[in-house]
């Protein structure tokens, strides 16, 4: 009971195409029978972490539906559990900006609780980590914030969002925000530790003077000042990171790969997600699958190839999908064919369409839309 | 404590040994056995229970009680976890005048009378726990309390040619039952017991105690309970069901109703109708991944695998993993069971847990009616070693 949780759930919401346009980038489903935030919440929650505020900010209706009560994560508790916090404008603050403006609407959820640290998370990365490790080797280190961080991933020329440097030891030497960093250099995974004291002061001293970008405006200006000593957890597990459509695709194509669906669900912590109670998927007398990652409820007749299907699919006989995820519900008629496409929930393709995307751009298909 | 009356109480027997299962059910209650890739038998009178909004529910349990309890819990994937009501674990229990077992059915229900007179129910509905079925049990409690009857006993239709293997009722054409026939010669009517059955609990409850004070009864419904509710002059009414049903009593009926959910009209369609699912625990489970070089047709295969051989016309559960140029053919591959590359297995049931190393076999192709097929069987937690052969009919 000595972390509490913060999850912002809108981080990268407008990189995410048509896929935000009816939820926020948290309940992006993704491999088949999860959305963004379960691997996230699962990675607190399978760290002992029972007292977690979830910040949105809007469109959250589909992820409130999602967590429920949180029971299936053990998070309906008498004490805290999980807290929903949405904006509110007051005088002071409207809609935020960034995650430090963030964190002040949310300060009534961590100024209520009694742990010591707070780690604060996105939730637009797919990975299984145990955060009493990286709180361990925050209280080692002395330092003022952890930052939880993926080495391998720079190359001079990719823009990321957060880049550290270190040197012989795992304490940050430098760091850069929006910045083609070059290899060598680790990628910020959005996860920080920090104390609960610490970061309510500053908030207190931030945000009343205009700053809201917490990487920018707080950790990069005052470790730039000499103000602030900054740890850098490098995680040894597989993170996916979803930044925008063409990621997404990537990474879900990504667990048809063994060893990375060894790592993200035989991993530091389980990954559970909402239990929707689906009979288990029907092969048809003709199916023909391989290569494919498939959720319970589906009934499969057709051809299916290197491919990513969600629940309560049905794809009919004579139907091909190929190089695509298909979401929750939808319905690829006979004679149709789809490769490169996402579909969104509840999408059908009827007898005779075709649909091909690429796979840097692959096509979206509308939740709902009949085509 | 106050408690709200309830118009309806289920008791649930689920304390039989299953001893006809063989292995399957050494360790573990019959009502935990693992079916059709995801569920256990006790998930369809539960799950038929919600359905028919029946929230008060009683689980008569008493053989290898263990996994049953740990796996009805607190009752919440079947939306049983309510304050009023809600599902009860019932184990017999010592009392200042000693203890006993249950006995028989009705023993076990009378033993728990305190139980059901908190709720002050009108009627009680006696389950069983193990038969495969979907059924609404509110449409068979209206038929009874309209047709004002103390019992109503659940029939279904069999071939009158094997009605002499079933508890049989005679009935009136207002569907009232004059007689009660344990597997008779010569049977009158083709009108099967299904073994659930309503009573007015103020009714059933003076029998099961006159009941327990005859010491020549062997306490049971079918036996005991029905026969005198008959010769006293009592109302009951059989109330006739078409769907499908099945005692999975037996390895080979257990087998047959698992392949019954499989093909393209399934002699069990396990989907339900709107809003009338089947609900089971749910464990963290990520998604199947089903290889390039397999070849699934007609099977059921659940969460958590992973299949990178064949599998025809079977049900593959939760968490197995099926090798490379592994056949599996016709057979029932019960949660978390592990067959390794060019496994041979075929009308075969392997229970949770397996390990089978490669290049073994287990029974083989066969024809034949459910009576003649020799289903092999393997127990919990067993490894059958690398090219070892299991035949057709063993059991381990």
């Amino acid at each position: 009971m000595e972390t509490m949780g913060i999850i912002f759930s809108n981080i990268y919401d407008s990189m995410m195409g048509a896929l935000t346009e009816v939820r926020t980038s948290a309940s992006i489903p993704v491999g088949g029978r999860y959305r963004q935030i379960d691997f996230i919440l699962s990675s607190m929650a399978g760290s002992g972490i029972r007292h977690i505020g979830i910040i949105t900010k809007y469109n959250y209706q589909s992820l409130m539906d999602h967590l429920g009560s949180c029971q299936e994560w053990d998070l309906q508790l008498n004490t805290h559990g999980v807290v929903f916090v949405p904006p509110y404008a007051t005088g002071h603050t409207g809609i935020y900006r960034g995650k430090l403006e963030a964190l002040h609407t949310a300060l009534p959820v961590l100024e209520s609780g009694n742990q010591d640290y707070v780690v604060l998370a996105d939730s637009n990365i797919m990975c299984a980590i145990d955060f009493t490790k990286v709180l361990d080797a925050h209280i080692e280190s002395g330092c003022d914030v952890t930052v939880v961080a993926k080495a391998g991933l720079t190359n001079g020329r990719d823009i990321q969002h957060f880049t550290l440097r270190t040197g012989e030891t795992c304490r940050a030497i430098g760091m850069a925000v929006d910045y083609a960093a070059p290899a060598g250099d680790l990628v910020g995974m959005g996860m920080f530790i920090i104390s609960r004291k610490k970061l309510i002061e500053t908030i207190y001293e931030t945000v009343p003077h205009g700053k809201y970008h917490l990487e920018r405006d707080f950790i990069m200006e005052e470790f730039n000042a000499g103000k602030l000593s900054v740890n850098v957890y490098p995680f040894q597990g597989v993170a996916l990171f979803n930044q925008d459509v063409e990621s997404y695709y990537k990474n879900n194509m990504a667990l048809l790969e063994k060893d990375v669906r060894t790592s993200l669900f035989q991993g530091e912590t389980p990954i559970y997600t909402k239990v929707r109670d689906e009979v288990p998927t029907h092969y048809g007398h003709n199916a023909q699958i391989a290569n494919c990652v498939v959720a319970d409820g589906c009934r499969l007749f057709g051809q299916m190839e290197n491919s990513v299907v969600f629940r309560e699919v049905m794809v009919e006989e004579g139907a091909e999908v190929r190089d695509s995820i298909v979401m929750q519900g939808c319905t690829i008629e006979r004679g149709a064919s789809i490769q490169y496409t996402i579909l969104d929930k509840d999408v059908t393709v009827r007898s005779g369409t075709k649909l091909l995307g690429s796979p840097e751009h692959p096509l979206i298909i509308r939740k709902g839309v009949t085509v | 404590m106050y408690f709200q009356k309830k118009r309806c109480v289920a008791m649930l027997l689920a304390g039989g040994q299953g001893s006809r299962l063989k292995v399957l059910t050494e360790n573990t209650a019959k009502p935990a056995v693992p079916f059709g890739g995801k569920y256990r038998i006790i998930d369809f009178p539960l799950s038929n229970c919600v359905n028919s909004h029946i929230d008060t529910v009683g689980i008569l349990t008493q053989y290898q009680p263990l996994e049953l309890n740990e796996y009805i819990g607190n009752g919440q994937p079947w939306d049983l976890n309510n304050s009023h009501g809600g599902v009860s674990i019932l184990p017999p229990y010592a009392r200042s005048k000693g203890s006993t077992w249950y006995k028989g059915t009705a023993n076990a229900i009378y033993q728990n009378i305190r139980f059901i007179d908190r709720y002050n129910p009108d009627q009680v509905l006696i389950l069983s726990g193990d038969h495969i079925y979907e059924m609404d049990y509110a449409k068979m409690l209206r038929y009874h309390e309209k047709s004002e009857a103390d019992c109503t006993i659940a029939v279904r239709s069999v071939p009158m040619e094997e009605a002499s293997r079933f508890g049989i009722m005679n009935t009136n054409e207002d569907g009232s039952i004059f007689e009660f026939e344990e597997k008779p010669k010569h049977p009158k009517s083709n009108k099967a017991s299904m073994g659930i059955y309503v009573f007015k609990w103020s009714v059933l409850k003076a029998f099961l105690e006159a009941d327990e004070e005859d010491p020549k009864s062997e306490n049971d419904f079918g036996k005991n309970i029905i026969p005198n509710l008959l010769s006293t002059g009592h109302k009951l009414m059989a109330y006739e069901f078409e769907g499908y049903w099945k005692d999975v009593g037996t390895i080979n009926s257990l087998w047959e109703a698992n392949m019954d959910l499989l093909g393209e009209t399934p002699a069990f369609n396990i989907y339900g109708s709107a809003g009338r699912k089947i609900y089971a625990r749910n464990y963290a489970m990520p998604s199947g991944f089903i290889a390039k070089g397999s070849e699934i047709s007609d099977s059921f295969v659940a969460e958590g695998c992973e299949v990178y051989g064949t599998v025809h016309h079977s049900i593959i559960s939760t968490g197995c993993t099926i090798g490379k140029g592994a056949e599996i053919r016709d057979s029932v591959i019960m949660p978390n069971v592990v067959i390794e590359n060019g496994v041979k297995i075929s009308h075969a049931i392997v229970a949770e847990d397996c390990v089978i190393r490669a290049g073994a076999s287990v029974g083989a192709d066969q024809e034949g009616t459910i009576e003649t097929l020799e289903i092999s069987v393997i127990g919990k937690g067993k490894t059958i070693s690398e090219g070892a052969v299991v035949a057709p009919g063993e059991i381990l």
